[in-house]
């Protein structure tokens, strides 16, 4: 892979001028919110893309700049979740507060967990990061006083600005979007901080990085840090909007852990802009397929998401921002 | 003492089991050097190919296992074909592609089975060994006899035959082996294409030990995974004996601690062997790591 495959292998902008590029690309993807804020199953699809979107580009950080493939980061989300829901109903602390506890646990159990498999390379990272979450599953059923086994928690209804609690569905949309647009300026900083570029020589090749005097362990655990931080507050946001949590609609691999990989795929692996794209894709289609197959066929979307996951691996590799690119540099070379 | 031997002999047999699932994936792990993580649902498609077999022709499990293995054998070689070489040198789409062909195989049976639960038990699993005391079902010694019985004749097979041999050189260094004059591609494609049969004949003979349900394949995977890891990647033996070992981990945890957390004792498995061998038991040192060097 030539650098110049990979948006701006020197980055030509300030982090100002970037800033600003990368919010007029968020009020793009602002966009079909404000076309669409009367239609309320549109508003809560939005409201649920822009939050994987955000979930997808913290993966991004880890799994796409650090080339670290983490299937494990639905185990970041479950503590988040859960830590803010026993924060909310046993101390009766705001959601708003409630996130910052969440995250550092999500922080300390990641890197606890990163320290022993960041000794492994590749797909066998993968691996056990999936046996990770998988653990982590049965941990959440098993462990009835923390996440209340396998029926779940399920946090009142009490409308309120400060339980994070809304009758409108636009308030969730808009709460999500000012996440995605936090993570997605990290990731802007972030791709021209120097954490950013000693990640990305990781990803190129780990024994130059190292042989070049980065300390490629610190590295991969800072990114990991970063990346499992913002998963946390994630999951705790995703509490208060679905208020039921059990295990699986926090640990199943599909639906969460290998959810923000594709969508990062998608959109384009190590790109800033790529899991917004991807998650405003693969979100409303998933839910059009739910709608369309689900009652009919059962797993009907599903065999359309993994067809998806498929082809996209074989012929959109570098997801639709790494497309767009290539099509641009096309047209130019003809000129 | 008598439930302590019992515990032993089930752990035994349940190892038995892991060992055979675990077999063909480590034979395609260590040699294409791909994570196959579909490995449980082509395990779990054969079970169904298995039960489809004994409704609709009345052909037994021990019967049918010599159709299954080979129309296994003949989609493995189209999945290696189609996804998986053409993504040979990249690790991370691999993971996408096998795991988008667990999603897409999982969906598709319980699309068709409408998620209704079929079993061969009633038929096959009654019969029980005696001994002493000891009790084992005919179904499960069935698969532990099978496992070994693979086990040796792929060990024959790596160390005897031309083929084998190509295959060892083949893990040990595809550039080398290329240039000895082995066709390294067409090594992978019938390497997949074993380990997708194993699979087939793992999927006949659990047919009748287990409810078939299309998400069975989770039960297999993580297990085996453990297995791989633990037992040394690419290594035959690794796999059979690691198998049994984590049996018998799981079997005592079980009675011992509490069924409901194998998978966390799988996890720990990982954790302990990662940290302590990470090459496993029997596998080469480095290999987890220099595995997945570009090799060109």
């Amino acid at each position: 892979m030539t650098p110049a495959q990979h948006e701006g292998a020197s980055p030509p902008q300030s982090l100002g001028a970037a800033m600003l590029k990368y919010a007029g690309l968020l009020l793009l993807a602002a966009l079909p919110l404000a076309l669409l804020w009367n239609n309320s199953s549109w508003v809560g699809i939005l409201a649920t893309a822009y939050l994987f979107a955000a979930l997808a580009a913290a993966w991004n950080i880890i799994g796409g700049f650090g080339g670290q493939f983490s299937l494990g980061h639905g185990v970041f989300f479950a503590i988040g979740a859960y830590t803010v829901a026993r924060f909310y109903l046993d101390l009766g602390v705001t959601p708003w507060l409630g996130i910052f506890p969440a995250a550092a646990l999500a922080t300390i159990v990641a890197l606890l967990i990163s320290w022993p498999t960041f000794r492994l390379r590749g797909p066998f990272f993968a691996i056990a990061t999936m046996a990770i979450n998988e653990a982590c599953f049965a941990l959440a059923n098993y462990s009835d006083a923390i996440t209340g086994g396998p029926r779940g928690i399920l946090i009142p209804f009490r409308a309120g600005l400060s339980n994070m609690i809304f009758i409108e569905r636009w308030k969730y949309a808009l709460l999500m979007f000012a996440f995605m647009a936090i993570v997605v300026l990290i990731t802007v900083w972030l791709r021209r901080a120097r954490l950013g570029h000693y990640l990305m020589a990781i990803r190129a090749d780990e024994d130059a990085a190292s042989a070049a005097g980065i300390d490629v362990l610190k590295a991969k655990l800072q990114g990991m840090a970063l990346s499992a931080f913002l998963t946390g507050i994630g999951g705790g946001l995703f509490a208060m909007y679905i208020r039921v949590l059990d295990p699986p609609s926090l640990f199943t691999l599909p639906d969460i852990g290998v959810k923000f990989a594709l969508i990062a795929l998608i959109g384009g692996i190590g790109t800033i802009i790529g899991p917004v794209i991807g998650a405003l894709l693969i979100v409303p289609l998933e839910n059009f397929l739910r709608g369309w197959l689900g009652g009919d066929i059962p797993g009907g979307h599903l065999i359309i998401l993994g067809a998806i996951l498929v082809i996209a691996s074989l012929f959109l590799k570098r997801g639709v921002v790494g497309a767009l690119i290539a099509a641009n540099r096309r047209v130019r070379g003809r000129r | 003492m008598e439930t302590f031997f019992n515990i032993l002999l089930s752990g035994i047999l349940l190892g038995g089991i892991y060992s055979l699932v675990s077999i063909g994936l480590n034979l395609i792990f260590g040699v294409v050097r791909i994570v196959n993580f579909a490995q449980g649902e082509l395990v779990m498609l054969a079970m169904y190919a298995t039960f489809f077999c004994f409704a609709k022709f009345g052909i037994g499990p021990y019967f049918a296992v010599f159709l299954v293995a080979p129309l296994m054998f003949l989609l493995g070689l189209a999945v290696q074909r189609l996804v998986l070489q053409p993504l040979q040198n990249e690790p991370m789409m691999q993971v996408f592609a096998t795991f988008g062909l667990l999603i897409l195989f999982e969906n598709s049976v319980l699309a068709i089975t409408r998620g209704e639960g079929y079993s061969l038990a009633g038929t096959y699993s009654r019969a029980v060994i005696d001994v002493f005391g000891l009790k084992a079902s005919v179904s499960r010694v069935i698969v532990f006899l099978a496992a070994t019985g693979i086990a040796l004749a792929l060990m024959l097979f790596l160390q005897r035959t031309m083929a084998g041999k190509a295959i060892r050189a083949v893990i040990q260094d595809r550039q080398s082996a290329r240039l000895m004059g082995i066709n390294v591609s067409r090594t992978y494609l019938l390497t997949f294409a074993l380990g997708t049969a194993l699979a087939g004949v793992a999927g006949a003979l659990l047919a009748p030990i287990y409810t078939l349900s299309p998400y069975i394949g989770g039960n297999f995977i993580l297990a085996a995974f453990a297995v791989v890891v633990l037992g040394g990647l690419g290594s035959v033996p690794g796999a059979y004996i690691g198998g049994l070992m984590v049996g018998l981990m799981e079997s005592f945890a079980g009675y011992y601690v509490d069924p409901a957390l194998k998978q966390a004792i799988w996890f720990i498995i990982f954790v302990v062997v990662l940290v302590v061998r990470p090459s496993g038991l029997m596998g080469q040192a480095g290999a987890e790591e220099v595995g997945l060097r570009e090799q060109n």
